[in-house]
């Protein structure tokens, strides 16, 4: 009978001894030595740089490397006590349930309802049993049931993203491999979501991939890093680990959790709790029952991380500002889609970095592209230059066959510096790019693909407008950090700014304005900080505060 | 009585029909279309699929319209080469001998131009009008096709839909490079330029759904249950007998009139 396994193994649900793993053609290994396990309901969370090989090893799992997707394995990897290249991923799949990176991987292009019910007909169970489990996945990840007859296709990239993950949960395996399941998430999905993938099931092992990691630790029972080099450099309960190896993980460009760096801060001058804080609410608690004299250590401590979770571009004076570009009662839709968002009033002005927050599916996007002037709208009207995009997917912005070939491309619209090679140098070189100037864009790695868009938006200095989407979903802590400095140049030179995100820490960080959209309009258009006080305004537009606000809150009563 | 059967046709839709009579349905009248070199029965077949798609599936008119030039298009080639060069097509310049138009290589052009916009037609009901993911339903339930086959094919009749939609963004993209707003049908020239990027698009689209398939468990053996799958009905049987009815009205016609 081939879904028949021999009973768990007590000591490891999933095993990788030694394992290392080389695609072909490939002079180097994409991941390994590594040697971890997974212990039956443990909860394990793998943290690493990107590309890295954490998705990597997570496929060699399910027998996906090496029977589907070609590559040398070696040491040995074994699941539910048995090899795990023994099975095919199908033969896998009543046991293990895999999310992928790319909810676009999870999906099969589907109605909704097909997409969640899937594996459950492909294991045969009984058509009112898969009823109930489709029912149940699409409630407790909160799919609205008006969903369940369009095609996963027609979804936005986080609405995609809810029912990969609805599908994932609705199989209800012993393992669940799950890869950065909130990446396109609005905060109050993603808070949710993270609370259902950490309920504790019994018997259920969850090994889970992820940069949102605020919220998620509290639920986590160990955590293994991959350093740069492919193997593990650290392993252990989460808030120990994340005190105890601070610097080498921020050295290797991995995320930590707020908790962790207000932990490495508050240590600089002796005031950091006895024992290390797993959440914000532990280091507040912590910093309210300080005496006064340490309360100032404590500030003091603080302040850096304070200062960097605001603004610090300077804001052009409010009279006399330059619009860029100014929507009057635009009706806002996609391209040759129907209207989304009505009655649009909204003001760029030349230097301002404006956030636009919204749920998943709220028409965060297409006020992007009406704001650059890509799209039609189908009322009102739009005064302004046109705007470039940094579209979500970066690799629809690539025309030509070299990373090179595009710096020049964006060049020779301004029509002078085509001829002129060390130019297009001096721009690679810019951002970091330099040494993959003949590599096609597609080679690149998600970064440096992020890198390329915004290169080719700014080298031809035609946009006065960049509206950027998500730009920094998917980038590790290291990337994120090297691009905000950049996008804060952006805005430091002039350019009018856009952001479209989901991270509300982030928002809090660049934006000195936001808009929220949400219920076909615009909900709130207010300067960030009272944007993000306004917790019903939030609650409304599916959105939570930045992760931050309890510090910055505890910051002005001690102040006071 | 007769009101209640006017609620019952206005309220009929052709996407409420079970996949596999309709599918039969229009095989059998590609084939009469094939087989009956005759203008009239192509006029008939056009006139019907299109009042179908109009009465039945709430299509516009202009759509319905905009449908046949592709079609009429390959159908031109037919003509002109029928006028060009009738001395090659013996049989089809016999069959429509009688036909009432000015010679007899211009009638069997017009027959085989009037033929290629029927079989288009026809083809574009039943696309338009079945739903992919309840076709494969039906051909897996009911026909015992295997699974794998049967979502290849799921993957294949959605590609199309899936590449219109990848290429708005690169076209989208593009715009903005070129410096103004896209056309809501593309040139010629962009049109080429975006076969390559849509290809490898296709190529990724095609094996990220064998993965994901895969990882979920789709095998070609063992038992899977078929959710949702549709179900015969009387109205399928009425539909079934109406077409073929109407088939053999067009094909006597077609006799009556030679």
């Amino acid at each position: 009978m081939p879904g028949a396994l021999p009973a768990p193994d007590p000591d490891g649900v999933a095993t990788w001894r030694g394992t290392t793993v080389r695609f072909p053609h490939q002079r180097r290994d994409a991941v390994g030595p590594v040697t971890l396990d997974l212990a039956a309901g443990e909860h394990l969370l793998l943290l690493g740089p990107s590309g890295v090989g954490k998705s990597t090893l997570l496929d060699t799992l399910t027998g996906l490397i090496p029977n589907v997707i070609p590559a040398t394995v070696g040491g040995s990897v074994t699941a539910l006590g048995i090899a795990a290249d023994s099975r095919t991923p199908a033969g896998w799949a009543q046991h293990i349930a895999r999310h992928f990176q790319d909810a676009d991987q999870t999906l099969c292009g589907m109605r909704v309802d097909d997409e969640v019910a899937f594996a459950l007909e492909n294991q045969g169970l009984p058509a009112e049993a898969i009823h109930q489990r489709v029912a149940t996945a699409m409630r407790d990840v909160g799919i609205d049931e008006a969903w369940r007859g369009r095609r996963t296709t027609t979804l936005s990239g986080g609405e995609r993203q809810l029912v990969a993950l609805a599908a994932t949960l609705a199989q209800a395996s012993r393992v669940l491999l799950v890869d950065e399941p909130t990446s396109h998430l609005a905060p109050l999905a993603a808070s949710r979501l993270h609370q259902l993938l950490m309920t504790r099931a019994p018997g259920r092992s969850v090994l889970i991939v992820d940069h949102r990691l605020d919220g998620l630790i509290a639920a986590i029972d160990r955590v293994a890093v991959l350093g740069p080099d492919g193997s593990i450099m650290a392993e252990g309960p989460p808030a120990a680990l994340f005190r105890t190896h601070a610097a080498r993980i921020d050295a290797a460009g991995v995320w930590r959790p707020l908790a962790s760096h207000l932990d490495t801060a508050l240590a600089t001058q002796g005031v950091a709790p006895p024992q290390p804080p797993v959440s914000v609410a532990d280091v507040v608690t912590h910093l309210k029952a300080l005496g006064d004299a340490e309360k100032a250590l404590a500030r003091q401590a603080l302040m850096p991380l304070v200062a960097a979770a605001l603004p610090r571009v300077p804001t052009p004076a409010l009279a006399g500002r330059e619009i860029v570009v100014r929507l009057s009662g635009a009706d806002c839709a996609p391209f040759l889609g129907p209207v989304v968002l009505r009655n649009v009033d909204l003001a760029v002005a030349r230097g301002e970095f404006l956030g636009i927050l919204g749920a998943n599916g709220a028409g965060k996007s297409t006020l992007g592209l009406s704001l650059a002037g890509l799209v039609r709208l189908k009322g009102g009207a739009r005064d302004g230059a046109p705007g470039g995009v940094a579209f979500q997917n970066p690799e629809n912005q690539f025309v030509t066959g070299s990373v090179r070939e595009e710096i020049e491309a964006a060049l020779a619209v301004r029509g002078t510096e085509a001829s002129q090679p060390e130019t297009a140098d001096t721009v690679l070189a810019g951002w970091g790019l330099g040494h993959a100037a003949s590599q096609h864009p597609f080679e690149l790695s998600h970064g440096q693909k992020r890198r390329l868009a915004l290169a080719t938006l700014t080298a031809g200095g035609r946009w006065p407008l960049l509206v950027l989407d998500e730009p920094m979903a998917g980038l590790d802590a290291a990337a994120t950090a090297a691009l905000a400095l950049r996008i804060e140049a952006l805005a430091a030179s002039g350019h009018a700014i856009a952001l479209i995100t989901h991270d509300m820490d982030l928002a809090l960080r660049l934006c000195r304005r936001c808009v929220v959209v949400g219920e076909g309009a615009i909900l709130a258009d207010a300067p960030t900080a009272e944007v993000m006080a306004d917790a019903a305004l939030l609650a409304r537009a599916g959105l939570a505060p930045p992760v931050f606000k309890p510090v910055l809150d505890w910051f002005g009563e001690a102040a006071a | 009585m007769s009101v209640r059967l006017s609620d019952h046709l206005l309220q009929f839709r052709l996407n409420q029909l079970h996949p596999l009579p309709k599918l039969i349905v229009c095989l059998i009248w590609l084939v009469a279309a094939i087989a009956v070199f005759d203008a009239h029965f192509q006029l008939v077949t056009i006139v019907l699929a299109a009042a179908a798609l109009v009465l039945f599936n709430r299509s516009s008119f202009w759509l319905v319209l905009g449908l046949m030039v592709p079609f009429a298009l390959f159908g031109v080639g037919f003509l002109t080469t029928s006028i060009l060069f009738r001395d090659g097509s013996d049989f089809a310049v016999k069959m429509a001998a009688e036909a009432p138009f000015v010679s007899e290589g211009v009638s069997a052009g017009v027959v085989l131009f009037l033929r290629a916009i029927a079989c288009g037609m026809v083809s574009a009901l039943f696309t338009l009008t079945t739903d992919p993911g309840d076709l494969v339903k039906a051909l897996m339930k009911d026909w015992r096709l295997s699974p794998r086959i049967g979502y290849a094919l799921f993957s294949a009749l959605n590609l199309v839909p899936d590449l219109a939609s990848e290429a708005q963004q690169i076209r989208l993209a593009r715009a903005m490079k070129r410096g103004g707003l896209p056309r809501r049908i593309p040139g010629l020239v962009e049109g080429f330029s975006l076969m390559l990027p849509l290809l490898t698009f296709a190529i990724r689209r095609a094996s990220r759904a064998a993965i994901a398939m895969e990882a979920r468990g789709l095998t070609g053996h063992g038992t899977r249950t078929i959710l949702g799958a549709p179900v015969l009905a009387w109205r399928d049987l009425v539909f079934a007998g109406s077409a073929l009815a109407l088939l053999a009205a067009a094909c006597t016609l077609a006799w009556m009139l030679r």
